[in-house]
């Protein structure tokens, strides 16, 4: 009886260690939300995805997209009478992940890589994966359609062209770790940045290297091309500015990994932050000379700011939004999010369109928190809707 | 609050590896038997206390017989042997209560080290403390025991459990669960808790020492195969890293090692005999103290 009551304390006491200290891997998700637009019945739409989920969004109200008949344009309705809406669970089709917004063939059809090694087919009027192809790995970050071929960048390493007429693969670019960010085509010269801390530059049609850079640090995040330059930071505290032959030109030291992309303004002003909360505003056409550098969060800005009129505005990993002055970075506005969320996906400014539907520029903001998984402000800091997953 | 542990430990792996050619294995490796010999002393203690506990057990339980029916009165002599014995019943306890933050911290660190995913990584982004190591991240995370055979023993992703990996993997789990029984039974010799059928069967199990005992006995079984489950389903650098710390433990507890590491930290392990407290009429009266020294056994 003894050793049976013992047997039971050790093993809820060995229970217990491990589900405090192991598991802080386990209740760490894959990446953030990707958010971005997408063209469905004849308007443009929000198409968020994160984790077990894909779903288009209307812009105006951040309710999902009604899925309507083409030929009689009534909305759809299931089984139980209530309006079906443009959701793709993962929990559908074999447990799929996703950290890639999909992206329009056709008005029928979209595609979607996910996390488990497979480009999905999906008929965008029912929302139903008509054919899945197998991937060589894991998808985390957009895929970028180009012409008639599909970049599509692999978190363990390596990106793949594949041909959208068969979907056969045209080429591969091998690299020493994962491409965590959407590559960038400049004319027929595709940049590709991989943590493996180099940049790339391939032939788009051959896949042929140009050239490589090794930047000292894993390289996270889509080059910004201005001026016919490249702008980029890396995780060896840097950011750099690089000549479309590969040369890099000038060097800006940061506080820390810089991951997120850079935003220039009319003025040929580059913002970029880091995970340190830093903010640093350089002159593109001096050298990236620093024209102010501030703490603005208590913990690190891992997305790129965003630029709007005056206003730099950044999203950070202390659950809040911050507005500052872009000439001399001194604070305007802030928001915090209720929880306090981490804010870690790329944000992305709507401006008022027929198409989108709103009548106000829209500032969204993506959390990890399920309960306001998309955040949508007003460009003064207003909260204008909230979609939870 | 736990970062104060936490972060140290991932910056000495980090620099661990930096230092050891870029060898990820090496440095858990490494890192624990540092980590496996700073805690020593508190093993050491630890020990020392579950020893004392088994010499004092033939008096608890002539006591538990003395008093059977007056808890009171038992209560204030088991207090008073331990009082004389300068053992406190809990005490093995104490030095466990502080390894089990070091070594949790020490397979946390694996884990926020080999950031395999952007949410890992830009959580290792804060976790850094020696400027300069920022430029090896990602850390290699791919290793192969045997470079040499590396087509027939393919590459191990240390961040996926060993059932993702190359089948050879699940080997791991197994040297888990036969490392950890090891320990655990040289454990069980060196504080004197590898007691014969006949003890246990004249053991009621109500005495403290008794319960400890079968507790022991009931973790040499238990343990090893919820490490060895743990590590199915863990990644298999935490594998190496049981297995590491595992045969440190064997090496520690077997009598030769004992030794070496008394001789490093310039301690003596408690041989002595307990004292032995005399009651009489439900009064101590006399105590005495057996000062001999017991002959250190020879193989």
């Amino acid at each position: 009886m003894a050793t049976r009551k013992h047997i039971l304390l050790i093993s809820l006491l060995m229970l217990g260690v491990f589900t405090l200290s192991a598991c802080v891997g386990a209740r760490m998700g894959v990446s953030w939300p990707a958010v971005g637009l997408i063209d469905l019945y004849g308007e443009t739409h929000i198409a968020l995805a994160y984790n077990n989920d894909v779903v288009i969004l209307s812009p105006s109200n951040g309710a999902p997209a009604r899925l309507t008949n083409p030929l009689n344009g009534e909305v759809m309705r299931d089984n139980e009478n209530n309006p079906r809406t443009w959701i793709l669970r993962g929990s559908d089709n074999d447990g799929s992940q996703f950290f890639s917004v999909p992206i329009r063939l056709d008005d029928e059809t979209v595609l979607v890589a996910d996390n488990n090694r497979r480009l999905l087919k999906v008929d965008s009027v029912v929302v139903d994966v008509q054919r899945s192809y197998p991937l060589a790995d894991k998808v985390l970050t957009n895929v970028l359609l180009a012409g008639d071929t599909l970049y599509v960048p692999f978190q363990n390493g390596g990106l793949s062209a594949i041909s959208l007429e068969d979907f056969q693969e045209k080429w591969t670019l091998p690299t020493g770790a994962g491409v965590w960010a959407q590559p960038l085509l400049v004319n027929d010269m595709l940049i590709v940045p991989s943590i493996d801390h180099f940049l790339y530059s391939v032939d788009h049609s051959t896949g042929q290297v140009r050239w490589s850079l090794d930047l000292g640090g894993a390289v996270a995040s889509t080059p910004l091309l201005a001026n016919g330059r490249l702008y980029v930071g890396s995780f060896d505290k840097s950011f750099f500015e690089i000549s479309l032959d590969g040369e890099i030109l000038n060097e800006y030291a940061t506080q820390n990994w810089v991951w997120g992309s850079p935003a220039i303004d009319e003025n040929g002003i580059i913002y970029l932050a880091d995970l340190s909360g830093y903010v640093h505003a350089l002159d593109s056409e001096s050298g990236l000379r620093e024209r102010w550098s501030a703490q603005v969060a208590e913990r690190g800005i891992r997305a790129g700011p965003l630029v709007y009129g005056e206003r730099v505005i950044l999203a950070s990993r202390d659950g809040k939004v911050y507005w500052l002055d872009k000439r001399d970075g001194q604070l305007i506005n802030a928001r915090e999010i209720d929880n306090r969320p981490e804010l870690l996906g790329d944000m992305m400014l709507l401006q008022p369109s027929e198409n989108l539907n709103i009548n106000e520029p829209l500032l969204l903001v993506s959390s990890v928190d399920g309960a306001r998984l998309l955040i949508a402000f007003g460009v003064d800091g207003r909260q204008a809707w909230v979609y939870p997953r | 609050m736990w970062d104060i542990i936490l972060n140290p430990f991932v910056t000495i792996l980090a620099w661990l590896y930096a230092a050891l050619n870029q060898d990820i294995v090496l440095a858990i490796v490494v890192l624990t038997v540092i980590i496996r010999i700073l805690t020593f002393p508190l093993f050491a203690k630890q020990q020392d206390s579950q020893k004392k506990m088994q010499q004092i057990q033939p008096q608890l339980k002539k006591l538990q017989e003395k008093y059977k029916g007056d808890k009171e009165k038992l209560s204030q002599a088991q207090m008073k042997l331990y009082r004389e014995n300068k053992v406190n019943p809990v005490g093995g306890c104490f030095p466990m209560l502080i390894q089990f933050p070091i070594l949790i911290g020490l397979y946390q660190a694996i884990f926020f080290a080999l950031a395999a995913t952007p949410f890992q990584l830009v959580d290792l982004s804060e976790r850094l403390l020696i400027p300069g190591l920022d430029s090896l991240i990602p850390l290699q995370r791919m290793w192969t025991p045997i470079p040499q055979l590396a087509s027939l023993l393919p590459e191990l992703d240390l961040t996926l459990a060993p059932t993702e990996n190359p089948p050879y993997a699940l080997a791991l789990p197994l040297l888990v669960l036969v490392t950890t029984w090891g320990q655990q039974k040289l454990t069980m010799s060196a504080t004197g808790q590898n007691r014969s059928k006949k003890d246990d069967d004249d053991d009621d199990g109500g005495g403290a020492g008794g319960q400890a005992a079968a507790m022991t006995k009931s973790m040499t079984t238990i343990m090893p195969i919820m490490f060895g489950f743990f590590s199915l389903s863990f990644s298999v650098g935490l594998s190496i890293y049981f297995v590491t710390s595992n045969l440190i433990g064997v090496v520690q507890y077997s009598p030769q090692g004992k030794r070496m590491l008394e001789r490093v930290f310039g301690r003596k392990s408690t041989d002595e005999a307990p004292v032995e407290v005399v009651f009489e009429d439900d009064e101590p009266v006399k105590k005495t103290r057996k000062t001999r020294k017991k002959k250190p056994r020879r193989k």
